[in-house]
């Protein structure tokens, strides 16, 4: 069922199309990791700025507030690219382990997402407000930096196993 | 003198090497679209470009070192293939252009406050240093 799903997704036309030219799948592959520059370097000022180690001429706000929508454009830029190069070799990539743990460090990102928005992302009017950098903000911003170099590593792992 | 490279008597260096290459990249390069995203009126606009130029130095700076020195690592694993490999040296040359042009053009756009052509010019040189960078792979 899933095999069928997957095959099916790989033969459409769009997918189908990349796959087959030598050159548009390295050019989605350079956009992917541009991207990822961009928008990995957000997730870094913002945790840097989380934890207090950098940007201090920046309040909490400042970072959050400035990067919000950029890092929405950012995430849906790389995770395009990303959606078109899966789609060119389906089965292949759904086969693959790194593929996998990637795809499983993306659904932990999101549960990090919803457990830390509120009293984290959400909330950087009374962070700035504390004499001292909440520790479940120092929290968050660690795991995401954790979550997220990992996630880059797999993305990396992906290209070694065929 | 044929002399043994460490780093290719293990196949896991390669990929922990590229793993360092990406994080450096992000942190340089990521910090650097900052600044020029800032030109453009983008992201941190709460501060000068000049303000945002001195708080992301260092990140800048470490980021860079780390991607040129891993970069230099990966590069000694194979040196003969990537030397002749022309998309490697176009990336080495865009690579030169986007650092010179960030240090000298975008520094001064930066202490100037404005200057949105030089912003685009050096997104667009460190993209095409991506495209060098991936296509090495692929001719």
């Amino acid at each position: 069922m899933y095999i069928a799903l997957v095959r099916w997704l790989q033969e459409t036309d769009l997918f189908s199309c990349i796959r087959g030219s030598a050159y548009t799948y390295p050019v989605i592959l350079s956009l992917h990791m541009a991207a990822l520059a961009l928008f990995g370097g957000m997730i870094l000022v913002t945790n840097v700025r989380l934890l207090g180690l950098g940007m201090r001429s920046y309040s909490i706000s400042d970072v959050l507030d400035g990067l919000r929508i950029p890092k929405r454009f950012g995430f849906i830029f790389v995770a395009t690219c990303g959606t078109l190069l899966f789609g060119s070799k389906a089965e292949q990539y759904s086969m693959n382990p790194w593929f996998r743990i990637k795809i499983t460090l993306l659904a932990l990102i999101v549960i990090h997402q919803l457990i830390f928005r509120g009293s984290v992302y959400n909330n950087a009017a009374e962070l700035d407000r504390a004499p001292q950098i909440p520790g479940r903000a120092k929290l968050a911003a660690g795991l995401s930096l954790l979550l997220w170099t990992c996630m880059a590593c797999a993305g990396r792992g992906i290209g070694y196993i065929n | 003198m044929l002399i043994e490279n460490p780093l290719n008597d293990s196949s896991l260096a390669f990929p922990i090497l590229e793993c360092f290459h990406i994080a450096g990249f992000v942190c340089g390069v990521g910090t650097i679209a900052l600044v020029n995203l800032r030109l453009l009126g983008v992201g941190l606009t709460q501060k000068s470009a000049a303000q945002l130029w001195r708080d992301t130095m260092p990140w800048t700076l470490g980021g860079l070192s780390l991607v040129i020195f891993s970069g230099l690592l990966l590069f000694s694993t194979d040196p003969d293939m990537y030397y002749l490999n022309y998309a490697f040296l176009l990336k080495i040359a865009f690579l030169l252009l986007a650092i010179g042009f960030y240090y000298t053009a975008v520094h001064r756009a930066v202490a100037a406050g404005k200057g949105r052509v030089v912003a685009c010019v050096s997104l667009a040189l460190w993209a095409l240093v991506f495209f060098g960078g991936i296509f090495i792979g692929f001719v």
